[in-house]
């Protein structure tokens, strides 16, 4: 193994930290056992910023929204600690924090979150804590929520029900300050 | 399948046409199924499942496990599983275990491949209709 190194050494000896840091990413056992992404980041930062433009400036430009295009077609569950945007197609559950259902899309399942936001399709249900169908929104199944607002010329098939949360979702129901509460529950 | 000549002669090469055709899966999304695509995937989180897509970016956090079909593909982070593309790349952040089916391959010094990487001709792209349910 030292051997190997050397030969690299003289070409990059900016620092010791960097090549010790080298041998043990090289190093395939130890290597293994705890890579992580912050130990693994080190010796290899400068590659992959020159070499990965656009994911560089993802996650620091735009908050680290998912969208799934109008191209895309999932069958399956989605999970997401962020927010979602859909403009394509998924037959599964979804769950978000603030989920977004563009014109075109269309989701067969379930969508959770804290708020949606509904312009397309969905067949299923939708359950959150605030819910917003626009007037082009074609909703069959039922709506768990504890807030909505439903525009002129949206389309509801379903029971449009204030449980979201159980307890006390009759009385959160009316108010609409309780979206600031997200992280209460 | 995915044949040289097979391009997006339909849509106008803007920006925004590219924009709209190109999906982004945030790190902190898991999927776990099945993803088509016509267009772009980007995945910065986890799935688990089949990806096929016109051309799919892995970004450098993600975790994939499961089968890649593509036209192409690059891989920054983690994979496990099948890849079957033209034209894969792999750069130095790459951590791919499986098998990879290409016609045209680039490995960046530093990338941990551990597998076999198997050359197909192009009419091996065209006729993947569906995947080959056991190793070949």
């Amino acid at each position: 193994m030292t051997i190997f190194q050397r030969p690299e050494k003289p070409n990059e000896s900016d620092s010791n930290a960097k090549s010790v840091a080298r041998e043990a990413s090289n190093n395939p056992e130890s290597a293994e056992s705890k890579r992580t992404q912050g130990n693994y980041a080190q010796p290899v930062a400068p590659v992959a910023s020159v070499a990965n433009p656009q994911n560089t400036s993802n996650p620091r430009g735009a908050p680290m929204t998912s969208v799934i295009s109008k191209a895309l077609k999932i069958t399956g569950q989605l999970e997401s600690s962020e927010d979602i945007q859909i403009d394509g197609q998924i037959d599964g559950d979804v769950r978000g924090v603030f989920v977004k259902v563009g014109s075109n899309a269309k989701v067969k399942g379930t969508v959770y979150g804290d708020q949606v936001e509904l312009a397309g399709t969905v067949e299923g249900k939708i359950e959150a804590k605030k819910v917003v169908l626009a007037a082009t929104a074609h909703m069959s199944g039922d709506v768990v929520h504890q807030d909505i607002r439903i525009e002129s010329g949206a389309f509801i098939d379903g029971h449009c029900k204030p449980d979201f949360g159980k307890t006390d979702a009759k009385s959160a129901a009316p108010k609409p300050a309780s979206v600031v509460r997200t992280a209460a529950e | 399948m995915f044949a040289v000549p097979r391009n997006r002669t339909g849509k106008p090469s803007g920006r925004d046409a590219a924009d709209l055709a190109t999906s982004h899966l945030g790190r902190a999304l898991t999927v776990r199924g099945r993803l088509d695509s016509d267009g772009e995937v980007h995945i910065h989180g986890n799935v688990l499942g089949r990806i096929s897509a016109d051309s799919i970016v892995l970004g450098a956090t993600c975790t994939v496990i499961g089968d890649m079909v593509a036209r192409q593909i690059r891989v920054l982070g983690r994979f496990s599983g099948r890849i079957f593309a033209l034209d894969v790349t792999f750069d130095a952040s790459a951590q791919v275990e499986g098998k990879v089916f290409h016609h045209k391959v680039t490995v960046a010094r530093g990338a941990h491949i551990d597998g076999r990487m198997p050359w197909r001709p192009l009419n091996y792209f065209d006729s993947l209709e569906q995947l080959p349910e056991t190793q070949p």
